[in-house]
């Protein structure tokens, strides 16, 4: 209840949302569980690249390398499954290549000292070279990571057709956001993260290692961003193209700024831009207005971009977010 | 510590800029070539052997595409005073090195694959006036007299593929996902409706083209997303026509429950059985361009001198049923048999 004092406008405009949405269920539940699964099947990747951003910048490093370990877990998960022909060794390799592209991302910035936006760009570059260098057309997965009901809570109406029949990974990005959210705000670890992105110096003096939780974060969070890739590889596609990822980690770190550093407003904020690339689509092939298509999905990148302007003022970055840490400096 | 806004609008406009350029093409950037020679080399300049040269588009001859549909129209030639040679091209900067091999050693014809190649062809065509060119989906925006554009009406496949959809369609609801919106993937979807229509009157289409952007042809998550999207609401056949997109789309259909028993998925431009093996649970047939009857008819006229420069129309029409074949109606078959044939000699008007 306290909660809810505190967040009078969150509380307000999620309850909004949920009565909008149940009432377009009971208008037209097709078309509604339709709309926001494809909501919810495109926010996934954007979910877990978020939740890399956030456990990075809020331990102080900035991590625009998202993109390219996605793209590398795309790439890792679907060649290793191709080459022994079973998905859940896909999956290991995909999270695998993430934990390794983001110790490279960790040991570089918070060891080595290099300026962490070069390190992320490093990343993309790479990824986007190596994915394609070695790229081989013309391989096949025997599938693709199935789609299955979660007991009970598949059954609750619209929620649970549209988060919990989906696939493994999708599954897993719900969970991460939410325990992500509570481990920031509600444990040790939380806290020292927090501190060690605010105001390292002071976290140093308190006793805390500083370098040695930064270097635990990123790379753990790189972790999210290759299964955020094998989602795309593996969950939401069976197959691999060139440059799979696509843009998707950039648009995260826009959805980490819209989400404020925070798990869950992320989480939202991801599920509002995918679901306005439903609604786009949605116009596009229902075909009840007569705007060129093109016009239509300008729509998600707008509105975002509205929704951003409007919010960038008010939120802040964690203080010592891109400044490498030097003890006793 | 006070609120900097900037620190926060700037990486975020930064970040905003980079996702909308974050769709780069990246290329293979082996070099070199791959070649073959079907027997001792003999010398093409002679009056007694033609020989026949084909450069691929970026990929290998056995690509279960383009590339291996335009090779098998080539070998279809083989025989005696012919000779046939391919050489793979890995990078797209090496077209015309790749089509200069031919031309010094006075190849007769030379096939190149894929309208990306289009420019490099027609210049070669330009400085080697005798050598016939044969340009397999290149439409020729003016005619050159040594280059034939090897072109298929994208909207009689679409027809074809829409008939057959109309036929089986249990919902009367069936989708078309499709690339960026430009003339083929236009006219696929032209056909699909209007084919669709023509056997069920009752049917509605939905159909999305990709907000353009240089992935247009390769996104197969969003393609996956609109195929889910529209199965939800009720489609039961989706014809994916737009590359790795239209792939991304077949494949969902595939993993979704009742695929293959109630719901259905129709691939495009070559018999995508071969091509994507994921999607067998639900492909009933693909819209084909036949490539490799187009290429041996025109290399034909090549080696007897009727070929005219332009474009040349090949032709279109569905691929096997494979494991479908005893699934569908006799009587869906033969009427689909039918209209594609009435296509073919104009009994059926596409427009």
């Amino acid at each position: 209840m306290q909660w809810v004092q505190h967040n009078k406008i969150w509380a307000g405009a999620a309850a909004l949302i949920l009565i909008g949405a149940y009432a377009f269920y009971f208008v037209n539940s097709n078309i509604a569980v339709s709309m926001f699964s494809y909501a919810w099947f495109l926010a996934v990747p954007l979910v877990l690249g978020a939740m890399v951003g956030v456990m990075g910048e809020r331990s102080g490093v900035v991590n625009i390398g998202i993109e390219g370990q996605m793209l590398v877990g795309a790439f890792a998960g679907f060649f290793a499954a191709a080459a022994t022909q079973s998905v859940v060794i896909g999956v290991i390799a995909g999270a695998l290549s993430g934990i390794a592209m983001g110790a490279f991302l960790a040991f570089s910035t918070v060891v080595g000292q290099l300026d962490q936006i070069i390190a992320g760009v490093v990343i993309n570059i790479v990824a986007t070279g190596i994915t394609s260098f070695y790229f081989e057309s013309g391989k096949t997965i025997p599938r693709g990571l199935p789609n299955f009901d979660v007991p009970l809570l598949s059954d609750i109406p619209l929620i649970g057709p549209v988060f919990f029949s989906d696939g493994p990974i999708a599954l897993f990005a719900l969970i991460i956001a939410f325990t992500l959210h509570f481990m920031l705000f509600k444990t040790r670890w939380g806290l020292r993260t927090r501190a060690v992105g605010e105001y390292p110096s002071a976290a140093d003096t308190a006793g805390i290692n500083v370098v040695a939780l930064r270097l635990f974060n990123v790379t753990v969070a790189g972790t999210l961003a290759g299964l955020a890739g094998t989602y795309l590889s593996m969950e939401a596609t069976s197959t691999f193209e060139r440059n799979m990822s696509s843009g998707r980690g950039f648009l995260a770190l826009a959805i980490l700024i819209f989400g404020a550093w925070r798990p869950l407003r992320a989480l939202a904020a991801a599920l509002f831009f995918g679901f306005m690339q439903s609604l786009a689509s949605q116009l596009q092939a229902s075909d009840v207005v007569n705007i060129p298509q093109q016009f239509i999905n300008l729509l998600p990148y707008v509105l975002t971009l509205v929704v951003l302007a409007a919010a960038a003022g008010r939120v802040r970055a964690p203080g010592a977010v891109g400044q490498p840490f030097v003890k006793g400096d | 510590m006070k609120a900097k806004p900037f620190l926060v609008a700037v990486p975020a406009a930064l970040a905003l800029a980079l996702a909308g350029c974050g769709g780069s093409t990246g290329n293979n950037t082996d070099t070199g070539s791959g070649t073959n020679a079907s027997s001792a080399p003999k010398d093409c300049s002679s009056e007694d052997v033609f020989c026949i040269g084909l450069v691929t588009d970026t990929g290998s001859v056995d690509d279960k595409s383009f590339n291996q549909a335009a090779w098998e129209g080539v070998k279809a030639m083989e025989g005696d005073g012919i000779q046939t040679k391919y050489i793979e091209t890995k990078d797209a900067k090496d077209y015309a090195s790749n089509l200069k091999q031919f031309t010094d050693q006075k190849y007769d014809a030379i096939v190149t694959v894929g309208f990306l190649m289009t420019e490099a062809t027609r210049t070669a065509a330009a400085a080697n006036t005798t050598t016939k060119f044969i340009g397999v989906d290149q439409f020729q925006e003016s005619d050159v007299a040594n280059v034939t554009g090897l072109v298929f009406p994208e909207a009689n496949a679409g027809y074809a593929a829409g008939y057959l959809a109309g036929l089986l369609t249990k919902t009367n609801k069936i989708g078309v996902v499709l690339g960026q919106e430009i003339p083929p993937t236009q006219n696929y979807a032209k056909g699909y409706e209007q084919g669709s229509k023509a056997a069920n009157p009752k049917i509605s289409v939905a159909k999305v083209y990709h907000p353009a952007g240089d992935n247009a042809f390769s996104d197969s998550p969003w393609g996956a997303g609109e195929a889910k999207k529209m199965l939800a609401q009720g489609a039961d056949i989706i014809f994916g026509a737009g590359g790795g997109t239209g792939n991304g789309a077949l494949g969902e259909v595939a993993k979704s429950k009742g695929a293959g028993e109630s719901l259905y998925c129709i691939g495009v431009d070559l018999d995508q059985w071969d091509t994507v093996p994921e999607a067998h649970p639900c492909l009933v047939t693909s819209a084909e361009k036949k490539l490799t009857d187009g290429t041996t008819t025109l290399l034909k006229q090549a080696k007897d001198g009727s070929i005219k420069g332009g474009n040349f129309n090949g032709k279109t029409g569905l691929a096997a049923y494979h494991d479908f074949d005893s699934k569908i109606p006799a009587e869906v078959k033969t009427k689909v048999a039918d209209v594609v044939k009435g296509i073919e000699d104009g009994s059926v008007k596409v427009a």
